[in-house]
């Protein structure tokens, strides 16, 4: 599990990759909460996230929570098909903005 | 019935979702179906390490066994840890899943993924293991 953050105008870029599991939740979690600290743009590339357990909604629930309370907006670009149903089924996608590329984020959040 | 023991530590964790993909791939589960059980074992097998053996601070083994028919793919996850019944406890309801997300529970989403996921999931305690029992039923178009 690696994450990689970048800036792309005054949003804040969150590049995870790998699985994210009840081993990773937290390494994930700390690094995304730390990068978003005062911020209320941000998007989530899970494009290379092939496996996101409870764990890891549990972490986006952190991370929904700590931007919300900004008024700010969450995008999650990229998530798998499997992933999409996990989100569907707990509820949780209807708080996310969902876009298939990095760019649609972007303008989503423009 | 195929069979194979993994150390209940979190290092295993990966390794059965692993194994479980090679499992599923093998019986011919479809995508979606092989992503539901390789869940299922991920959040099953994560409770088992982390609350039946690290917490009171034990050792032991998951064990994983698999069985085929032409209809199903069943497979067992034993364990030697204290008692524990996933389906013991409630499980978030269509209340809890349209709450607001400032509003939710952190807890109970693994379990309910778990039951969500697969076709049948059940528990029984067997002398002094524990037996979480995940069916696929093959076949199915999703």
């Amino acid at each position: 599990m690696k994450v990689n953050i970048k800036t792309i105008k005054d949003i804040t870029v969150i590049e995870a990759e790998g699985n994210i599991d009840s081993r990773t939740a937290g390494d994930f979690e700390k690094a995304t909460v730390d990068a978003t600290q005062g911020e209320d743009k941000v998007i989530i590339d899970l494009s290379q996230v092939e496996f996101l357990s409870s764990a890891g909604l549990r972490s986006l629930l952190m991370l929904y929570r700590q931007v919300k309370a900004r008024n700010g907006k969450i995008v999650l670009v990229g998530v798998s098909e499997e992933i999409q149903d996990v989100m569907e089924n707990t509820g949780f996608i209807n708080f996310f903005t969902l876009t298939e590329l990095l760019e649609d984020g972007v303008k989503e959040l423009s | 019935m195929n069979s194979k023991t993994f150390p209940g530590t979190v290092e295993s964790i990966d390794l059965i979702r692993h194994y479980i993909s090679e499992i599923a791939q093998s019986a011919g589960l479809d995508k979606k179906s092989s992503y539901n059980l390789k869940l299922a074992a991920d959040e099953i097998a994560t409770n088992i390490v982390l609350y039946g053996y690290e917490e009171p601070g034990l050792e032991g083994n998951i064990e994983v066994l698999d069985e085929q028919t032409e209809e199903a793919l069943t497979v067992i996850f034993e364990d030697t840890s204290a008692p524990f019944d996933p389906l013991a406890r409630e499980l978030p309801d269509e209340e809890d899943l349209t709450k607001p997300l400032e509003e939710r529970q952190i807890g109970g989403l693994g379990i309910f993924l778990t039951v969500k996921g697969v076709d049948d999931f059940s528990y029984e305690r067997v002398g002094e293991k524990n037996r979480n029992i995940f069916k696929m039923l093959k076949g199915r178009v999703s």
